[in-house]
């Protein structure tokens, strides 16, 4: 029976350690499309993750939106550039650099240890519990209810945002070629 | 029996750190954006662990959020690598001195 508990913590530990693994690859691999293919690893396994924590509707989304649109973005900008891997650098640090790393790391010691610490046993704990969850619906209905009920305003504003960024990023990625533009426009026009 | 919240938060920090390191000794611009998918994907695990250890859906809407702030931020700035990339041939940061257009 015990280990039967222990499996779900195994998979938990499986899964933090592929993620750890992907995301130290992502950023030391040298050529982008290595790196690519991590992060989509990573991702995958964040949506495990997701998937464990019973959060499914934010597992599902994370393949869709991240795996499915964001990395396969990325995949084709590296492909349009055609980028060569890096030139190895060798371990050369600016003293700034340098600097900035040491304060980093030190940081993330002090956070680690702080975040590794065990959250008070006080803590009140929310009326949707796992359980609650199932009982009222599924994860989805209930993230629905929330989200079209108290989160509306920032819903709106997420559309209105992602209309913004649509908008920018055809006037930044378009060809600069104004006179042609115009004559094209003219004839169009002409016509 | 589940795993305890705190290790979830230090795989988030794990995470973070990969993507900060990233975003700072990376020279490829490309490799700079895909850093702060990193960080972002980071704090939504913070965001979902959170949200079941404090039995709320907050959490899991914030991470919606997150999600869609990151896609229009990748699109944004995968524009802008595009555009300097027409305009000086390069995304290496050592290259990209000028903020000036």
């Amino acid at each position: 029976m015990d280990a039967l508990y222990a499996i779900p913590q195994l998979m938990f530990y499986l899964l933090a350690g592929l993620v750890a693994i992907s995301s130290l690859m992502v950023v030391t691999s040298r050529n982008p499309v290595t790196s690519a293919i991590f992060l989509v690893l990573d991702l995958f396994f964040v949506a495990a993750l997701y998937a464990k924590l019973d959060a499914h509707f934010t597992a599902a989304i994370q393949v869709l939106v991240y795996a499915g649109a964001i990395v396969v973005l990325f995949v084709f900008v590296i492909m349009l550039l055609n980028l060569k891997p890096d030139a190895l650098r060798g371990i050369r640090f600016s003293v700034g650099e340098a600097v900035v790393l040491l304060v980093t790391l030190i940081g993330f010691v002090i956070i680690g240890a702080e975040l590794a610490s065990p959250v008070p046993e006080g803590l009140p704990a929310g009326p949707l519990s796992v359980a609650a969850i199932e009982e009222a619906g599924g994860n989805t209905h209930v993230l629905a209810m929330r989200m079209f009920t108290s989160f509306l305003w920032p819903f709106e504003i997420a559309s209105i945002l992602i209309l913004l960024a649509i908008v920018a990023c055809v006037m930044v990625a378009r060809k600069e070629k104004p006179e042609s533009g115009k004559h094209n426009l003219k004839a169009g026009a002409g016509r | 029996m589940s795993v305890p919240v705190e290790n979830y938060f230090l795989l988030s920090s794990f995470m973070f750190l990969c993507g900060l390191l990233g975003v700072m000794f990376r020279r490829n611009l490309i490799m700079v954006l895909m850093s702060i998918e990193l960080m972002l994907n980071a704090v939504n695990i913070i965001f979902v662990a959170a949200s079941r250890q404090l039995g709320q859906v907050d959490g899991q809407v914030m991470v919606l959020f997150v999600i869609t702030v990151a896609a229009c931020e990748a699109a944004v700035g995968l524009a802008m690598v595009i555009a300097l990339f027409r305009r000086y041939g390069t995304v290496n940061t050592d290259f990209l001195r000028l903020l000036r257009g």
